[in-house]
């Protein structure tokens, strides 16, 4: 359960897909989520579904981590599957007990299913194909416009970066203290909803006082590398588009006007 | 007392190839005894004393507890628990009660002892560390480190085990605290008749504490034997990548130069007597 | 380099009864830290030691007394920035100095603070991964690092910086002992093949035997100052700071108490070892000549 979640899964090997700016990533899989739900044949599915494999294939990432994000969410997609089907109103094509399956719910529910399935792979290969630091960088990019009125987008960014950093030791530490209270007669997964409240106190208390510890630490350790968060920062690898982003914006505008045709004149 | 066969051990990770952590490892610990478990870091020290209280489970191999097979179906593991008490590294860390005596009671209470049982144990495992009365009602947060160490003790001692795991308790402390925290270990198995597994990186404090040395390296239990036969194998330790008491190496180092020592001695009063005998012998001849 | 005067450090504490009070961590501290010494500042936990530290990179100012960093006084708020990058910090718990998620991104968040050229920053932070000894990690994550990795990764960190100084607050208290020594080889390395002036805090007696200098703290005051020499030669004052007398002091302690005239004050291991075997084929050859 909560032991096994990871995250920051940069998969790291050279690809087309890994070189692009991540600006250009974060806007193709804006272009695509929206695409996705411009869709209302269910057949057009096949497109995006046909693009998400060709882009990891271009991305040399393992069909492995193609389900590897669907398995996080089985349960939601079974869910959402279910439900479309039994409580969508139309023509009845089988029914038992109280239920009723009509042929517009199993439509309803392959959409429905489909969209999930496809969103959750098509926006993880970001995750896959970009470093923490190069979606943050791009998000801060993306949005500096917002830094004139007021919004304080690299500080943002730099949280971004921070929370990639050490969501892991936090989920580390979290082991540790569940093997720590376990070794002094704590039942993580017995007990009424009230036990069970408590003993995750147990574990939030002394996580927390961690995190704070730790943010003090972190403060200092940045403040005394020069980080004053007011003053112009500048870059390692700073963001320049070149002739493959060019292109890649080019081929999302035509992927996102496909697909705005298709919805209003087909 | 807690008999371990042929225990091995391996994180079945999906997809990835499985690794062996652990590799047949046989052990036993008997009342009275105080075992110094060293090996350098990436052994197995940490997955292995999670056995000795299943936390983790062995992939093969059995673990037994005053003869019962703890991996029998219908034995309880809480049971265990409350005879093998764990002190993991950074125990303060891992305090969360309002007040110190609330902390400590968190263990007996798990086990279904009275409020009162509870308390009474708690106190007096809160005594044994020395931890003064009147911080009873303290939060945790106020005290010293040391003494927040000490409170993280007396929380698995007033489970009242028979064997007290500690994972370098001594780490990060100063000299002064460190040796506050060994003296409390040694009273812990002396007045209450706990068997004690100490891990350690610290070589001095297993030669003048331990009465027996478990090497592990690689996941296998290279050695079980007394700290003097351990320590004498200093070309092997090496080869561990595990060092020996710096009084140890020396002399070693003065064997090897040709002075007639009958072994490599650990502790610095072993060694001025071995030196003083050899060095006068000369000129009282 | 550095030129403390007389500091004195307070912290406010809140009691109980909502009432502020004072305690005093720093009492009156003066010290000259000459450019390239290698100095060693020992001292039981709550002695300050880690207080000062602060001072010196101004992540703290005194409340009486002045800390001269190179000519330049730390309370001189617009020198801020100049004097944090005369000297870099290394902190003691390995995790939490270390902000990039990958080692050359950490590396880089220094020099991109002060707006550096991003060509002049890929110089740099080759260099700087290349003299701790990671460039080959430099893509991999921190956390698949090692204790003693992380710490020379805070190293670079404070190379990042071009100081001329680097304050070590117990780098090697989290660490085992292959990794302390790992550490400890690459701090001596940047002092003497670089002329880095190093300041390191520590409670282990066996990594400073090779500092120029040993200053021996307890609760806010310096009660010694010295030579490793004269410093491990004076067990009262070791003994008054609460730390561990190196077994080959003891030993030459107990040789002595039993007539055999071994010199005071032997500083190496090597040097206890040939002490002992001159020794010992000195009454040898006397041994065999009463024969």
């Amino acid at each position: 359960m909560i032991r096994d979640i990871t995250i920051g899964q940069y998969y790291d090997v050279p690809s087309v897909i890994h070189r692009l700016d991540p600006r250009v990533k974060l806007m193709g899989v804006l272009i695509y989520i929206v695409a996705l739900f411009l869709i209302r044949n269910p057949v057009l599915y096949i497109v995006p579904l046909v693009v998400t494999i060709v882009l990891y294939a271009a991305a040399k990432v393992p069909a492995s981590y193609f389900f590897k994000g669907l398995r996080g969410i089985i349960l939601l997609l079974l869910f959402t599957f279910v439900f479309r089907m039994l409580y969508t109103p139309g023509d009845v094509i089988a029914s038992f007990w109280i239920f009723n399956i009509t042929s517009q719910g199993v439509v309803k529910a392959i959409q429905m299913t489909a969209r999930i399935a496809l969103m959750i792979t098509g926006a993880a290969l970001i995750s896959y194909t970009s470093t923490p630091k190069a979606l943050a960088d791009g998000l801060e990019k993306a949005f500096s416009c917002f830094q004139r009125i007021g919004i304080p987008v690299h500080d943002m960014a730099i949280i971004v970066m921070i929370a990639f950093r050490f969501i892991p030791i936090m989920f580390e530490e979290l082991n540790l203290l569940m093997d720590a209270q376990a070794a002094r007669g704590a039942k993580f997964s017995e007990g009424n909803i009230l036990q069970k409240c408590k003993g995750v106190i147990t574990l939030l208390l002394p996580l927390f006082m961690m995190s704070v510890n730790r943010s003090s630490d972190l403060a200092m350790a940045m403040e005394a590398r020069g980080y004053s968060g007011s003053h112009e920062v500048s870059r390692m690898y700073p963001l320049r588009y070149r002739t493959a982003d060019y292109v890649s914006y080019v081929l999302l505008a035509l992927y996102l006007a496909a697909f705005i045709f298709i919805r209003v004149f087909l | 007392m807690l008999k371990g066969e042929n225990i091995s051990f391996s994180y079945n990770q999906a997809g990835a190839e499985e690794k062996a952590v652990l590799k047949n490892i046989s052990f036993e610990i008997r009342e009275g005894d105080f075992i110094g478990l060293i090996g350098s870091s990436g052994s197995g020290k940490t997955t292995f004393v999670k056995h000795l209280n299943g936390l983790l489970k062995a992939t093969s191999g059995t673990i037994t507890y005053n003869g019962q097979n703890i991996y029998e179906k219908g034995y309880k593991l809480s049971n265990l628990r409350k005879e093998v008490g764990l002190v993991f590294q950074y125990p303060e860390h891992q305090l969360f009660g309002s007040t110190v005596l609330k902390d400590t009671m968190y263990g007996p209470r798990n086990l279904g002892m009275t409020d009162e049982e509870a308390e009474e144990s708690a106190k007096s495992s809160l005594k044994l560390v020395g931890v003064d009365e009147s911080y009873y009602y303290a939060s945790p947060m106020e005290l010293s480190g040391g003494q927040k160490r000490c409170v993280a003790i007396a929380g698995v001692l007033a489970m009242k085990p028979k064997i007290l795991v500690l994972d370098e308790p001594a780490a990060g402390l100063d000299p002064e605290t460190k040796f506050m925290i060994f003296d409390l270990i040694r009273r812990i198995q002396t007045e209450r008749n706990i068997a004690i597994v100490l891990v350690s990186h610290h070589m001095e404090d297993v030669a003048q504490f331990a009465n027996r040395v478990w090497v592990l390296h690689d996941g296998t239990l290279k050695m079980d034997d007394t700290p003097a036969n351990v320590f004498a194998k200093v070309d092997q330790l090496d080869e561990m990548g595990i060092g020996v008491p710096q009084i140890t190496q020396l002399t070693y180092e003065l064997m090897k130069s040709g002075m007639p020592l009958p072994h490599a001695a650990i502790s610095v009063d072993e060694a001025a007597k071995m030196l003083t005998h050899l060095l006068r012998k000369g000129a009282n001849a | 380099m550095i030129k403390i005067d007389n500091i004195v450090h307070k912290y406010t504490v809140w009691d109980d009864e909502n009432t502020k009070n004072e305690k005093v961590v720093l009492d009156g501290i003066s010290l000259d830290i000459p450019s390239s010494t290698f100095m060693a500042i020992l001292g039981p936990n709550g002695s300050g030691k880690s207080t000062l530290a602060k001072h010196l990179n101004v992540l703290l100012l005194p409340d009486e007394g002045t800390v001269w960093i190179d000519g330049i006084n730390t309370a001189d708020v617009d020198k801020l920035w100049d004097i944090r990058s005369q000297v870099g910090m290394v902190f003691q718990n390995p995790d939490n100095q270390i902000i990039g998620t990958s080692v050359e991104e950490d590396v880089a968040f220094g020099p991109e603070n002060k707006n550096m050229e991003s060509s002049k920053i890929r110089t740099l932070v080759e260099s700087c991964l290349k003299r701790v000894g990671l460039w080959q990690k430099r893509k991999e994550s921190p956390t698949r690092l090692s204790g003693g990795q992380k710490q020379r990764l805070g190293t670079a960190d404070a190379l990042a910086g071009v100081p001329k100084c680097i304050v070590m607050d117990e780098p090697t208290a989290m660490l085992d002992p292959e990794a302390r020594k790992e550490v400890i080889r690459l701090i001596h390395d940047l002092n003497k093949n670089e002329g880095i002036t190093i300041v390191l805090i520590t409670h282990h007696t066996d990594e400073v035997a090779d500092a120029d200098q040993i200053v021996l703290m307890k609760e806010g005051h310096i009660i010694g100052k010295g030579t490793p020499m004269e410093i491990f030669s004076n067990k009262e004052l070791l003994r008054a700071a609460k730390m561990d007398i190196p077994p080959r002091v003891e030993l030459g302690d107990k040789l002595r108490e039993a007539g055999i005239p071994v010199p005071e004050s032997i500083l190496t291991e090597e040097k206890m070892k040939s002490e002992i075997l001159r020794l010992y084929n000195e009454t040898k050859g006397k041994g065999e000549a009463t024969c």
